[in-house]
């Protein structure tokens, strides 16, 4: 199954249209895609449903820090069981190097961050990226991402779901709200809203407003 | 040469009990002659073979540690006839037109080879002499030691269609009233390829006598592969991974011309500059797997033999070792239509290079399966090795329901949870507590008391911080996955 983007929302700003926010969620050859929050917030699944959507048939390669990652989500995103190579490394120096080892032949990889790796390091992996014309997803599994690394910054602010009730029901749709910054919005912080449902649609229902400063997430 | 019973030449056989080696897919690849005596034949799947001896001994063959023990005969054989190609453990071909010639005729020549093979390991070997080496196969097969077949056509022709080494497509010619392979090379190959496709044809010719279709690809030349090695190579675990990436190279390049190797030439240089040459053959096309095998075998058997004197082998670790296709076909791997060869062959290549930098066990892939919880529903496995049978058409009642958690830790770490008659109000997520805003469950899991396996509950607990699987067992929660 093939995830879904698709807008619903009407522009808040002259000139802002559907086909800019589309734009927005695309991984790029060359170009990172940066993802920050806490586990719990559905950066995970984000990041595999657009790998999903954009991969086709190649390989993606899926660089897991904590080993926790469970491929049956990946397959519900629309990954592919034979597509998915998933490569477990926590030391940030043996992670450097097999990061380095996969963008000379994998064009999409979703790579976790441990702790421990530094600035200077992502910034050539960064430029490796660029000059391999890959696609990268990076979530730091602490903090941050030092600024200019990612083409996009999406970090997680709420979450909430719906389908549950008290010791009812089961969890069926998501929605996870981001700000999403750096070069892709110009400079902007953006914030954008999307529904997931856990399985194959990721749906964007909007993204225009300029997020509030000082605002908190989860 | 073949030695039927060489997996069984191991210490832990029992030489007065029906004993029989297994391989990987279950079906029998040895037995000695209490076994053969009982019933049991090369082939059968082991269930076959066991509730026709209850009382065989069954062992898992290990083909590195074989070809080990085998390198000596090898060596013994090569001392006499200078090519010699392996195709397993314990089977050898060796075209013999010069040693003939050298040695004054075929039964001299058979004399020598029988008596210097059995000075090293022992009798129970049988030798085949034909044309072409599927009939010397068969031939050994038959022979009490030695079988010489005189003419290749009218031997195979007595052969039963079984000979073809397919238990399907034989059932099928003798459906089809075809019984020997000598009805089947009377019949047009035309018809055969039009009913049984690329099969069809390839036992037609094996029928004929006509070991293999002629390469109908031009292959450019250097296509060898070779490393160079300093420190000296000598570390079993460092050949494994030195075999899978020159082996990858190798078929990778093959492939991107349309072309797969059949034999394989297997060259190590010493560090004294001794060289040793071996040739690997395989009836199928060399795939990465098949010939990395062979290779970590070769040089295994070459670093063994030196380093316990058993043969010459390999003294002081390999400083060269060259790769190179000695026969291809065009039967080359065939890429989904949306795949192109060089995307393939260097993602191939970033993963060989990824396991050596986190290991083999740190680059893995996963094929669904049954079961009850996210954990369950997953079949690992290393990549580049051949994924799990596992099916998933049983029903699992009390299953998680979708969607599944996104991260499920391998150990599930214990959860506070602060539950107010039987409800979950708060979660601890690290050093603050959260509230329970809505949840879900519990999905009863009854466990499996006769495997001490006690029952446990799972909730889906939604918090301002996202949402959580946890699993409830005898007082205690656990978080068993995270919604991520």
């Amino acid at each position: 199954m093939v995830a879904q983007i698709w807008t619903a929302f009407e522009p808040a700003t002259a000139g802002d249209t559907g086909v800019e926010l589309d734009n927005l969620l695309h991984l790029e050859p060359g170009r990172i895609i940066g993802l920050v929050g806490h586990p719990g917030f559905g950066l995970t699944r984000v990041g595999l449903s657009l790998l999903a959507a954009q991969a086709g048939r190649n390989s993606i390669a899926y660089l897991d820090v904590r080993g926790w990652l469970c491929p049956v989500a990946a397959w519900e995103s629309g990954v592919d069981p034979d597509q998915l190579v998933i490569v477990r490394c926590n030391d940030p120096v043996r992670w450097g190097r097999a990061l380095t080892a996969l963008l000379e032949g994998v064009g999409w990889i979703y790579a976790e961050i441990p702790r421990g790796v530094k600035e200077a390091q992502l910034r050539r992996i960064a430029s490796l990226v660029r000059s391999r014309r890959s696609s990268l997803i990076l979530r730091p599994v602490q903090g941050d991402l030092p600024s200019g690394v990612a083409f996009l910054r999406l970090q997680a602010r709420e979450v909430e779901w719906e389908g549950t009730a008290a010791g009812h029901g089961r969890l069926t749709i998501r929605s996870i709200s981001f700000t999403a910054s750096g070069k892709a919005t110009r400079g902007m912080s953006r914030q954008i809203d999307l529904e997931d449902n856990g399985t194959d649609a990721l749906r964007v229902v909007s993204g225009l407003a300029v997020a509030p400063p000082g605002r908190a997430a989860g | 040469m073949w030695y039927p019973d060489w997996p069984l030449r191991r210490p832990d056989a029992p030489p007065d009990n029906p004993a029989q080696a297994v391989g990987e897919d279950n079906r029998v690849l040895a037995i000695n002659a209490l076994a053969a005596n009982a019933g049991i034949r090369h082939g059968m799947r082991r269930g076959e073979a066991e509730a026709i001896c209850p009382t065989v001994f069954t062992i898992a063959s290990d083909p590195a540690i074989e070809a080990v023990r085998f390198e000596p005969v090898a060596q013994a054989i090569e001392e006499l006839i200078p090519t010699i190609e392996l195709a397993a453990p314990g089977l050898v071909f060796a075209p013999i037109a010069g040693a003939v010639k050298y040695y004054g005729g075929e039964a001299a020549l058979v004399n020598l080879v029988a008596k210097e093979i059995d000075s090293v390991a022992g009798p129970g070997f049988k030798i085949g002499l034909a044309a072409g080496p599927f009939a010397a196969q068969r031939a050994a097969e038959l022979a009490a030691p030695v079988y010489i077949v005189e003419d290749d056509a009218s031997f195979l022709a007595s052969l039963d269609v079984a000979a073809l080494g397919s238990e399907e497509l034989a059932a099928t010619f003798r459906w089809l009233g075809i019984t020997t392979l000598g009805a089947l090379a009377e019949l047009p190959r035309d018809a055969l390829t039009t009913r049984f496709g690329p099969l069809g044809t390839q036992a037609h010719r094996l029928a004929r006598g006509l070991d293999r279709a002629p390469q109908s690809r031009v292959i450019p030349p250097d296509l060898d592969v070779e490393e160079r090695f300093s420190p000296p190579l000598e570390n079993l675990e460092q050949a494994a991974f030195i075999s899978r990436a020159m082996a990858h190279r190798l078929v990778s390049e093959l492939r991107s011309h349309g072309a797969a190797p059949h034999r394989v030439e297997v060259a190590a240089e010493a560090a004294d500059g001794t060289m040793r040459v071996r040739t690997w053959r395989n009836r199928d096309p060399f795939d990465e797997a098949s010939l990395s095998e062979r290779v970590r075998w070769q040089l295994c058997a070459w670093l063994d033999s030196a380093r316990f004197r058993s043969g010459p082998g390999i003294r002081g670790g390999v400083v060269r070792l060259r790769i190179a296709p000695a026969d291809v076909s065009d039967r080359g791997r065939q890429l989904a239509l949306t795949q192109d060869a060089r995307s393939v062959a260097e993602a191939e290549r970033a993963f060989i290079q990824t396991q050596a930098i986190v290991g083999l066990d740190g680059v893995v892939q996963a094929r669904p399966k049954g079961g009850r919880t996210p954990g369950d529903r997953v079949a690992w496995y290393r990549w580049g090795e051949p994924p799990p049978e596992v099916g998933d058409d049983a029903p699992w009642p009390g299953r998680i329901p979708d969607p599944t958690p996104t991260l499920v830790p391998a150990e599930a770490p214990v959860l506070e949870v602060e539950w107010d008659a039987g409800m979950p109000t708060r979660v601890r997520l690290g050093s603050r507590w959260v509230e329970v805003i809505s949840w879900a469950g519990p999905w009863r899991d009854i466990g499996r008391w006769w495997e001490g396996i006690g029952p446990c509950d799972r909730y889906q607990l939604v918090t301002s911080a996202g949402a959580f699987l946890c699993e409830v067992r005898e007082g205690k929660a656990y978080l068993a996955g995270v919604y991520d």
